[in-house]
């Protein structure tokens, strides 16, 4: 019995190591592209925090009304540490480069 | 910009006599600002170059586009992927890894993948995976843009899912009578303490459902790294959203946990038609997103394809609902005018995509809109795309897809 059990726990361990996944994994990192310019750096160093640029670049051309409920929405659910100066500019800086003018939401 | 023609879907109602389950909202003009931006198409661990919505967290889009929907299983290395947070660990190590089970239970537990695979009866389900927001982009078309990523029809795929049934583990834990909630973590966690856990949370009479699995395998495969590795929550007929990957907790809870990913994200309007006027902002009272609609996407031909007249074309997709079963999937070839029966393929199982065809050969040459509509045996229709109801997530789109050629 306790030779069959040993057997059994071999054999277990056997299946573990042989499951695809059996080293870290490398995750490739994507330079996306950032428009430089209107204090990018203060974008860069807030919003990279959680999230790659591909969050502001896929999904188009958005109103301020968008981006400032975004970059509210990152300080009051998300917690992002963004003193108010600085939203105002990241909000400015995706108005500007990601967005337009406009006083509806969208 | 697609050549939609608004008479043309209002002849097909007519047509079809049939209305569309959402209520019908006024649409303002179409506001497309959006010169789309192309992600690069990068290769990830087990996976096929793929379209780089964003390396981290990862939204990972298999690159062949509609052509991946030309069949009833989507292969694992073009699996889409999406996760929420920044940090997922890197490695999972089966020896260290335990699936906890706790909270409102008798006996909690601490089980192993192994214990998975050799304590309890394993079973089979084919199953849609799909993203609340998949398709969001076609939401532009007749209406305004919505928030969050514009996902085309590629935020969704169809596997077949082995694992153990969430209803045995919890009775194998012994759920307390008081029990009322079954709350569900993984391993990813966000960059700052402060920020909210991808917390899931579904009532217990839901979580004690047959077709609710803890999967470990993938058609016929451990599960690729980036679609969970080594377990996480099947819940067929549902949106993906609480399909909780690298599953590491089960928290059996008296009480609903307010969480962000519940009551903020990932939801609708809380009304009979889950719509509101296109364009308003999320001023309403809010429900999380559950069940799929009924839907149908078009596999082949790809838009903007040139046909030569008089080749044989086999017109080809899928059709999927929340699990009730497709009855019925219709082709029009003349913008919505006219419908014929197209030819369901094998039938994997109710919550599978349903494979359709239909043989066409083009006689004239000119442009042609080719639409798919699927109806499901509750009689649960797709809506045109100017009927559907609006929501400013972008979530559950299902409209009749559309698909533009040239026969030359």
């Amino acid at each position: 019995m306790k030779k069959k059990l040993l057997l059994a726990t071999l054999l277990l361990s056997a299946s573990a190591l042989f499951a695809q996944v059996s080293k870290p994994i490398e995750m490739p990192y994507v330079e996306y592209p950032i428009e430089t310019g209107d204090h990018d750096e203060v974008v860069q160093q807030y919003c990279l925090i959680c999230h790659s640029f591909g969050y502001v670049l896929n999904q188009g051309k958005k109103s301020r009304p968008y981006w400032k409920g975004t970059v509210q929405k990152m300080v009051n659910e998300f917690k992002a540490p963004i003193p108010k100066e600085d939203q105002q500019t990241i909000i400015n800086y995706l108005v500007k480069h990601y967005g337009y003018e406009a006083t509806s939401a969208h | 910009m697609d050549k939609f023609s608004r008479r043309n879907f209002l002849g097909a109602g007519l047509l079809l006599g049939a209305s569309s389950l959402f209520a019908k909202e006024t649409t303002k003009a179409i506001v497309n600002k959006n010169p789309e931006y192309i992600p690069p198409v990068v290769a990830f661990p087990e996976k096929k170059p793929m379209k780089t919505i964003s390396d981290r967290p990862a939204l990972l889009a298999s690159n062949r586009g509609r052509e991946l929907f030309t069949e009833a299983i989507t292969p694992n290395d073009q699996f889409f992927v999406r996760w929420h947070l920044p940090d997922m660990p890197m490695y999972v190590d089966l020896n260290d890894f335990r699936l906890e089970v706790k909270g409102s239970v008798n006996t909690p537990l601490s089980l192993s993948v192994d214990d998975l695979k050799s304590k309890f009866e394993p079973t089979e389900i084919t199953a849609v995976l799909q993203c609340g927001g998949n398709s969001r982009k076609y939401y532009a078309v007749t209406g305004q843009a919505t928030h969050g990523v514009q996902w085309d029809h590629d935020a969704m795929g169809c596997a077949v899912w082995k694992g153990v049934r969430l209803k045995d583990i919890l009775a194998h834990a012994g759920v307390k009578p008081e029990a009322k909630f079954v709350g569900l973590n993984g391993l990813e966690k966000p960059a700052m303490e402060e920020t909210p856990d991808f917390f899931r949370e579904m009532e217990i009479a839901e979580a004690l459902e047959d077709q609710i699995i803890v999967a470990y395998s993938m058609n016929g495969e451990d599960l690729p790294y980036l679609n969970g590795f080594p377990v996480r929550l099947v819940i067929p007929g549902h949106f993906s959203d609480s399909w909780v990957k690298m599953l590491s907790e089960i928290m059996v809870m008296d009480e609903y946990r307010k969480s962000f990913f519940m009551d903020v994200a990932y939801t609708v309007p809380d009304n009979d038609c889950e719509c509101v006027v296109s364009g308003s902002d999320f001023e309403y009272k809010r429900k999380p997103i559950a069940a799929m609609k009924v839907k149908s996407v078009i596999g082949y031909p790809l838009p903007e394809s040139a046909i030569k007249k008089g080749s044989r074309v086999k017109i080809a997709g899928v059709a999927f609902d929340q699990g009730k079963g497709i009855k019925e999937v219709m082709i029009s070839l003349d913008s919505g005018k006219s419908w014929s029966a197209a030819k369901l393929g094998e039938d994997h199982g109710k919550f599978a995509f349903r494979p359709w065809s239909y043989e066409w050969e083009p006689k004239t040459k000119g442009d042609y809109t080719i639409m798919v509509r699927a109806i499901n045996r509750i009689g649960n229709i797709q809506p045109m795309p100017d009927e559907i109801g609006w929501n400013a997530g972008g979530y559950q789109y299902n409209a009749v897809d559309h698909v533009n050629v040239k026969i030359v």
